[in-house]
């Protein structure tokens, strides 16, 4: 497992396991836990319910281990198995992560943790499933009924990181050759080379040859032959209805140490795509969690759901941590 | 879940979704007694469809000796063995079907295959039913000792397991012909589908990380042509067309004729419940009838006695129905018998063939007198 911190962002490495995860733990099994509640009434802190986005300069995109993060309060959110639609999980994997925000002018960032420690990143072989996790964003004016994949009236915005998409941005995406790289090949029609082995998706696009490659020539982004983002932006109106959005803003990362996934999801603020949720500081949205764990053949709807929607508030004032450093 | 009729079990069964037909349903007949196992259709397949990167292990036609063979590894035994026991009374199913017999969790009672059962595809070929012992064996009729190829491709079921399972609805039945496909930019590559189905005919491919499986070569039936694995069949074993539902059979369509009229065809596993459209004309050496009616439920021995009949000379209608398999690239839709001969029409009615039922034998003199030279036959 070779999930590391992101080399582009210039920030040194550091140790997760630190005072929020602490403080995340110890509120866990008490549902939509406002952590700081009983312990200080300061401006950032999150009523029952409730995710407080803070107000930063910026968000750090793409490092889940920015101090930054500290200045979030972090809140609870129990998990249960997705009985909706089958096929189920009856149990969930995860049974709580920790959700913290950040916004600044132009993007909303989440913080989502959980511990896993069986991290998993490839799904080139028939029983390989990744890691993910998924923030649902609505409308603030939508009940329950959000956490159920939206409605026709009150679609949902998907962000969800994938483990394996990670792992393609930062050693190129993964295919067979990683899974078996010895098998017996005479060649990769159409394209003609003495060295059949050495072809990748990519060589498909530079030979106009994708109709070899069906998912790719369609323009699948689970397909796609390279990859800058491990971050798919997605709209739905329902089960069976998510789809992916022309428009590829949303972005992330995530880092697995200690047995414990941080993963950052972002998105702008303003909505690009038809159906998007719209987001405006000192605005709101509903918001729902999912976890997959790749480890226990977790995809699509067997994964660990949150038992209920929260307000994901944007404080737009710059208040005092209240967490001593 | 919705009840719907499902004719090959006659009765009718759970489903999650609403019994909607197509208006008409593409179906092919497989003649098991004239596969050869030459893997020309596994070829011409391969090399249309899934020659990708990613495909590598990918058959959407396949050929396997039975009773032992199988790909992926012991498909339909693991397939059997979840279900249990089950049985018919007479024509009827009483058993469960997958979808009836599935968990709370699941639409669909299945289990997913690893690689490594995708990767031996020719394994148990041309092994017989029983151990070969010192004894010496003698060829005589019946076989003492059998196999039997049994060549596979999508079912292009009226329900589909992939179609009922898959929770993006990513998969479709075509309203025009009913062909099963998966669309490549909806799937998401969950494997639910794969799970579902029995007949392990949809596949994950490595490098696109979708799922994908036969399409019954459908830009060829829009132009009126057969699938490839149809038209390079050297065996001459298939038949392709268009299978109506019992109510409305009609004598004049080859495959009705085969499958309703003569009913010499046979789905495969129709238990699984899921009314697939490729049938199987059954192996007469085969002297087990348990294992053929596991295999194409019960009405097996009597498709062997009337295939027997007609191959005796019994039934020129079935001999010429069964002469069309392969004699022309075009979708035959409508076959007629004069005299001798056996004629089969496209849907634009234009005859396609026009042959005779039995080929007239000739006795050719040694010497040729045109020529001044005698020949001789050496066969």
């Amino acid at each position: 497992m070779s999930i590391t911190h992101d080399p582009t962002s210039g920030t040194p490495d550091r140790t997760l396991v630190s005072r929020r995860r602490l403080l995340g733990a110890g509120a866990a099994g008490a549902g939509a836990v406002a952590l700081g509640a009983c312990a200080d009434d300061g401006p950032n802190l999150p009523a029952e319910g409730e995710i407080v986005s803070v107000r930063t300069p910026s968000v750090p995109r793409r490092d889940p281990a920015s101090p930054l993060w500290d200045d979030a309060p972090p809140t609870v959110v129990v998990l249960e198995g997705q009985i909706t639609a089958p096929p189920y999980r009856r149990e969930p994997v995860v049974a709580d992560i920790s959700v913290r925000s950040l916004h600044d002018r132009d993007d909303v960032a989440l913080l989502v943790e959980w511990d896993d420690p069986r991290p998993d990143a490839a799904t080139v072989a028939n029983d390989g499933f990744r890691d993910a996790c998924a923030v649902l964003l609505g409308d603030p004016a939508a009940g329950e009924e959000l956490r159920f994949m939206g409605t026709q009236q009150h679609p949902v915005t998907l962000l969800q990181w994938k483990a394996d998409w990670q792992h393609d941005v930062e050693h190129g995406v993964r295919t067979i050759d990683d899974e078996y790289p010895d098998r017996s090949v005479d060649a990769y029609p159409p394209i003609v080379t003495d060295d059949p082995l050495g072809i990748t998706p990519a060589d498909y696009v530079t030979a106009d040859a994708t109709p070899w490659l069906p998912g790719l020539h369609v323009g699948n982004l689970l397909s796609a032959p390279t990859r800058t983002r491990c971050v798919e932006k997605m709209i739905a109106y329902g089960f069976g209805t998510t789809t992916t959005t022309d428009t590829q803003d949303a972005d992330g990362w995530g880092r697995h140490d200690g047995g414990r996934w941080a993963v950052v999801v972002t998105k702008p603020l303003a909505a690009h795509d038809a159906g998007e949720l719209h987001l405006r500081p000192r605005g709101s949205a509903t918001c729902a969690f999912a976890v997959w764990s790749g480890a226990d053949g977790d995809a699509g709807g067997r994964k660990s759901v949150s038992t209920r929607t929260y307000r994901l508030v944007l404080r737009e004032a710059h208040g005092p941590s209240p967490f001593p450093s | 879940m919705a009840e719907v009729w499902n004719w090959q079990l006659n009765r009718t069964m759970q489903y999650h979704y609403d019994e909607v037909r197509p208006r008409r349903q593409a179906a092919a007949v497989f003649d098991t007694n004239k596969c050869i196992g030459c893997q020309t259709c596994t070829m011409a397949c391969k090399t249309t469809w899934t020659s990708g990167h990613g495909q590598e292990y990918m058959l959407w036609n396949n050929v396997e000796t039975k009773p032992w063979g199988s790909y992926p590894l012991a498909w339909d035994v693991k397939a059997l063995q979840l279900l249990g026991p089950q049985h018919w009374d007479g024509d009827t199913y009483t058993g469960d079907t997958i979808f009836e017999a599935a968990p709370e969790d699941k639409r669909a009672l299945g289990y997913a295959p690893s690689d490594i059962e995708f990767a031996y595809p020719n394994r148990g070929e041309d092994e017989v039913n029983v151990s070969i012992t010192r004894e010496k064996y003698h060829l005589k009729m019946p076989h003492d000792m059998w196999f039997f190829y049994l060549p596979r491709v999508c079912n292009h079921c009226t329900y589909p397991a992939c179609l009922e399972s898959c929770s993006r609805q990513s998969i479709y039945k075509r309203p025009e012909d009913g062909v099963v496909l998966v669309d490549q930019d909806r799937c998401r590559g969950y494997r639910v589908c794969y799970e579902a189905c029995p007949y392990k005919k949809i596949f994950y491919n490595h490098t696109t990380k979708v799922a994908e499986k036969c399409v019954f070569c459908y830009p060829a039936l829009e132009q009126g042509i057969q699938p490839r694995c149809m038209r390079s069949c050297i065996g001459k074993i298939r038949s392709f067309g268009y299978v109506s539902t019992p109510d409305e059979a009609r004598d004049d369509n080859p495959i009705d004729f085969l499958v309703h009229v003569r009913k010499v065809a046979l789905p495969l596993y129709p238990q699984f419940g899921l009314e697939p459209n490729v049938y199987y004309i059954p192996p007469i050496h085969v002297d087990s009838d348990p294992f053929l009616t596991m295999l194409f439920g019960p009405g097996a021995r009597r498709a062997i006695d009337t295939y027997v009949a007609a191959m005796e000379g019994d039934d020129r209608e079935l001999l010429a129905a069964l002469l069309l398999a392969v004699s022309s690239d075009r979708i035959m839709t409508r076959f007629s018998v004069d005299d001798d001969m056996v004629s089969g029409y496209t849907d634009d009615g234009e005859r396609a063939v026009h042959m005779p039922i039995r080929v007239p034998n000739v006795e050719r003199s040694p010497f040729d007198p045109d020529l001044n030279v005698y020949r001789l036959n050496t066969t």
